[in-house]
């Protein structure tokens, strides 16, 4: 997992968690304090509508007192029920009195309950509905919900019983009378719209509510059921609150908390983008340019004005990048005494080697000319030819040292052209197969094309060397390098090094060929450093090699 | 001057004289007009006084795009005034001139009829036979079509084309269309004016001849108001509302006239497969309305004219509903009070078994209703008296001759009148008419 897909995920966690958390909370004490009060007002509601209740049946007893005093003292109406006159005053009389006592609800039935004047209901008369009266009678206070008949409709009335006695019997008559439990009667108990109050009759007498959408509460109300086996049972005059406005309080909580952590995983995200990035890209820097750093080029900067610690990170890069750079020049001093003084041992052998003979005919011509002065000539002739060849000898050893140090020139050179000059010259590859690889358009180095050409010649002749006469391939590539320069590739199949072969390769008369002069890779690694170049060799034994020369661009 | 006590006797003998000739569903070629001085079908309450002005008040609304064909007592007697047919029938039958002055029996059995000559619209054009044809045509195509004419004042029709007394149903009135959909022009004794500014809810009827009519003014008003108008000295007050009649019957100026019983309550059930009443004790409904009923009966010969209709070859529709299709109520026009009270008391004894209701609509979704039979019954106002019975048969839903249909009560108006008014007459299908001087 990347440095950045761990931040990211870092500050997801440290902030989406107690949001989430905060934002689950909050809804759970939200839902908790307002269904409390929600039950609260239904309570409160509940009790409202039993001192309601209360308080309508005391007006219904009130007003139906009233009329049994009225009736008493009715003549028309005691003439009507007593001697059978008056039959249309009489079947009218329950409506009109109905209205002016405001009930919805009013039936006047004799000592049969036989209904003699109806209300709301005018010409049920003569029916006999007995139950009604009685169950009132019997009903807890008196007062009780009825389903009346009525000519359109039947309607749900709360009523309850009076009753008088007329005539000389004493003939007993009930008035049953009631207000109208319709929608007008509960909508003026209902506040608000969010309370509602409805009436369950049996047998569904269930609260018929969902308990998650609602608070419910409820009271308890005897009902006087229709029809002839009329009885008393159970309704329920039921109280809920919607939770229509928690359910939409909460999904206001949820959207504004969904957009909440999208606002702030998103601000999180980018923040944490730009820090890893911050973070990361100096590394990634400086990763590469450690990568840059080997033996050959050591003049990497890790310069950083940071005081963190990636600036001392760079600080510690750039500090151990200038010991290598010391180490490795006193590497090369030691290496270059230690060839120097190879090389003068070898000059001093060499040198030596010449001179003997010469001292040999020297010694033999002091001893001809105190000896024999006369035959000093003949013993000069003698000698001669052997004075010339140690003479000789020591000239092509002055031009093969002189060799060592070339002057190359710092000019524009076309790589692929001197590449394709050089590859033209080679004449016998034996059974290897040379192949060119050139970059198109590539970039002039910054070198000598004598000395491109030396160094090519090396490397071309100890690739096909090293193939010793096998089949193989011979590979020789051009490209651009990382800094703009020139790199050129010299790889072949051949034999390989080993890594003692290896760290000596570039020694000076240092050579694993029969007839070698052991100076070929020496003067290719002097010539590409004096042209500010660098070489690299990647080897394997039995595999090959892979000479790698890298030079300066034009404009370096 | 008649005694008072001899107006009432002539009142109760007037009554008692329509209600023992009228019900008759067809009648004979009547007699000659009867003779002057016969006094059988008037009302007159008291020596007739002049006045210019007589006020009628009426406790039915009074529509124009009904006229000429009335639909309730109150248009019967504006329109009575307004419009003529070719004939007239009394109270006894008796068939007497109309627009036309005289009829005799032509040729290949048909009717001859004349014309009155000085027969006018109210826009002053003589009424020729074309005028006749003409009027005929939208109500009646193939009696129109039956028509010749033979004269500028005479035509001839087929005397099998409708019963003779038919000639006299407000429906065939001699009309043309007014300019402006206004009243129909027609023929009568009366032109309606366009009324009175001051008083726009107010009729004004203009006579046509200056021959000491009276200007009828015609009030319509519920029937709360009723006793307003007694107040207010109305002429004559047509209602059937009972606190109204009670008022009146206190009030020395007035003659409460109880006019015959033209109207009978059925109810009507699409199918017979089951019985609607059963059981029901149905001599309790007269309590049950509010106006003068009684229990529906038919003194005449035979039955109903509306229980035996296969003479006029109504099919017996198929009942594609049936009961388990219908809405288990009993439906009302609740414009009309009685029909509410009829069905309701109904519902009350427990008609259609427990648990029907009554149920009361506006009078086009009404007969909408009924025209479908979409309702298990329905409480339903029709005439007592009709001239053609086929032809009233078609003012009956389509699903008729496959219904069960229940006479349940007859109600009529009474005519509240005033003493001194001019006199009225009274014609068999009870249409009061204010006698000319």
């Amino acid at each position: 997992m990347t440095f950045r897909a761990r931040l990211l995920l870092g500050f997801g966690a440290v902030v989406l968690v107690p949001l989430t958390v905060f934002g689950l909370r909050i809804r759970a004490v939200m839902a908790d304090r307002l269904t409390a009060e929600y039950q609260q007002r239904v309570s409160a509601l509940v009790r409202v509508i039993r001192a309601d209740l209360d308080q309508r049946s005391g007006g219904i007893a009130l007003r139906l007192a009233a009329l049994r005093d009225a009736i008493a003292q009715d003549n028309r109406f005691r003439s009507a029920v007593l001697q059978g006159g008056e039959r249309t005053y009489l079947l009218d009389y329950a409506g009109d009195a109905m209205r002016l006592a405001g009930l919805s609800l009013l039936q006047i039935q004799d000592e049969t309950g036989r209904i003699v004047s109806s209300g709301h209901f005018r010409n049920e008369y003569d029916q006999s509905d007995p139950a009604l009266p009685r169950l009132l009678a019997a009903a807890p206070a008196g007062t009780a919900l009825v389903e009346a008949r009525g000519a359109e409709a039947p309607f749900l009335a709360l009523a309850r019983v009076d009753s008088l006695r007329l005539g000389p019997g004493g003939r007993r008559f009930t008035l049953v009378g009631g207000i109208a439990v319709d929608s007008t009667f509960l909508a003026r108990l209902t506040p608000d719209s969010e309370l509602s109050v409805a009436v369950r009759l049996p047998p569904d007498t269930a609260s018929g509510t969902d308990p998650a959408t609602q608070v419910v509460n409820a009271v308890a109300v005897p009902f006087v059921t229709a029809g002839d086996s009329a009885r008393l049972v159970p309704a329920r005059i039921v109280v809920s609150h919607s939770l229509a406005s928690l359910v939409a309080l909460r999904r206001g909580v949820a959207v504004s908390f969904f957009v909440a952590v999208l606002v702030t995983g998103l601000i999180a995200l980018l923040l944490a983008s730009w820090l890893s990035t911050r973070i990361s890209r100096p590394l990634t820097a400086l990763a590469a340019k450690t990568a840059d750093v080997d033996m050959d080029r050591l003049d990497v900067a890790f310069d950083s004005d940071r005081s963190d610690e990636i600036g001392a990170l760079s600080h510690l890069l750039a500090a151990m990048t200038e010991r290598l750079r010391a180490g490795a020049a006193r590497l090369r001093e030691a290496e270059r005494r230690l060839a120097m003084g190879d090389l003068a041992r070898q000059v001093n052998h060499d040198i030596k080697n010449g001179l003997i003979p010469i001292r040999n005919v020297f010694r033999h011509l002091g001893q001809a000319a105190g000896e024999s002065p006369d035959r000093l000539a003949a013993a000069f002739r003698d000698r001669q030819a052997t004075v010339e060849s140690s003479i000789s000898y020591l000239e092509n050893l002055a031009s093969n040292y002189a060799r060592l140090y070339p002057q190359p020139a710092r000019e524009s050179c076309d790589v692929n052209a001197v590449v394709r000059e050089t590859i033209s010259r080679v004449s016998n590859t034996g059974q290897a197969e040379l192949r060119l690889e050139l970059a198109d358009g590539l970039a002039p180095a910054r070198t000598d094309a004598l000395v491109l050409r030396r160094i090519l010649d090396n490397l071309i002749g100890n690739a096909v060397d090293s193939l010793a006469a096998r089949a193989g391939r011979i590979t020789v590539s051009t490209g651009v390098n990382r800094e703009g320069g020139v790199r050129i590739t010299v790889a072949d199949t051949g034999t390989g090094m080993t890594k003692e072969e290896l760290n000596r390769a570039f020694d000076d008369f240092y050579t694993t060929k029969p007839g070698g002069t052991g100076l070929g890779l020496s003067i290719v690694r002097r010539l590409v450093l004096d042209a500010n170049g660098a070489l690299r060799v990647e080897t394997e034994p039995g595999t090959g090699s892979t000479f790698i020369v890298e030079l300066p661009g034009e404009g370096a | 001057m008649i005694p008072q006590h001899r107006s009432v006797i002539l009142v109760g003998l007037v009554a008692a004289a329509c209600r023992a000739g009228a019900p008759r569903a067809e009648l004979p070629l009547a007699p000659p007009a009867p003779a002057p001085g016969d006094t059988t079908c008037t009302i007159a309450v008291g020596r007739a006084t002049v006045r210019d002005t007589v006020r009628l008040a009426v406790t039915d609304p009074i529509e124009l795009k009904h006229a000429p064909l009335p639909r309730n007592d109150g248009e019967r007697l504006v329109f009575g005034q307004l419009y003529e047919s070719l004939i007239r029938v009394d109270c006894q039958g008796r068939a007497l001139p109309g627009l036309a002055a005289a009829w005799e029996q032509a040729p290949e059995d048909r009717w001859a009829f004349t014309l009155r000559e000085n027969a006018r619209f109210w826009d002053g054009a003589p009424v020729t036979p074309r005028d006749v044809l003409a009027s005929w045509r939208s109500r009646d195509a193939t009696l129109a079509a039956s028509l010749t004419v033979t004269g500028d004042r005479s035509f001839t029709i087929p005397a099998s084309a409708a019963p003779f007394q038919r000639l006299a149903d407000q429906a065939l009135a001699v009309t043309k269309p007014a300019p402006g959909g206004g009243w129909p022009i027609g023929t009568g004794r009366y032109w309606m004016t366009s009324g009175d500014p001051a008083s726009p809810d107010v009729l004004v009827m203009q006579p046509m001849a200056r021959t000491g009519q009276p200007v009828v003014k015609v009030a319509a008003m519920p029937a709360s108001a009723a006793r307003d108008a007694l107040d207010g000295e109305a002429g004559v007050l047509m209602t059937d509302d009972p606190a109204a009649l009670e008022y009146a019957r206190t009030l020395s100026g007035y003659v409460d006239v109880p006019l015959e019983w033209n109207r009978t309550y059925v109810l009507l059930a699409p199918g017979r497969d089951k019985p609607v009443l059963g059981d029901l004790r149905l001599e309790s409904l007269r309590e049950a309305v509010h106006g003068d009923a009684r229990p529906a009966e038919w003194s005449g010969p035979g039955r109903f004219w509306f229980t035996d209709l296969q003479a006029c070859g109504i099919p017996a529709e198929r009942d594609t509903l049936g009961t388990a299709g219908r809405r288990r109520r009993i439906v009302y026009n609740q414009s009309d009070r009685s029909t509410a009270d009829l069905a309701a008391r109904l519902v009350g004894l427990g008609a259609l078994d427990r648990g029907a209701v009554a149920g009361g609509v506006p009078a086009t979704a009404f007969e909408s209703s009924l025209r479908a039979g979409s309702d298990a019954a329905y409480v339903v106002q029709v005439r007592r008296r009709v001239y053609d019975v086929c032809r009233a048969a078609l003012e009956l839903p389509p699903w008729i001759s496959g219904a069960t249909i229940e006479p349940l009560l007859d109600i009529r108006s009474h005519a509240v009148v005033r003493r001194g008014l001019p006199r009225m007459t009274l014609d068999w299908d009870g249409t009061l008419r204010l006698a000319p001087p």
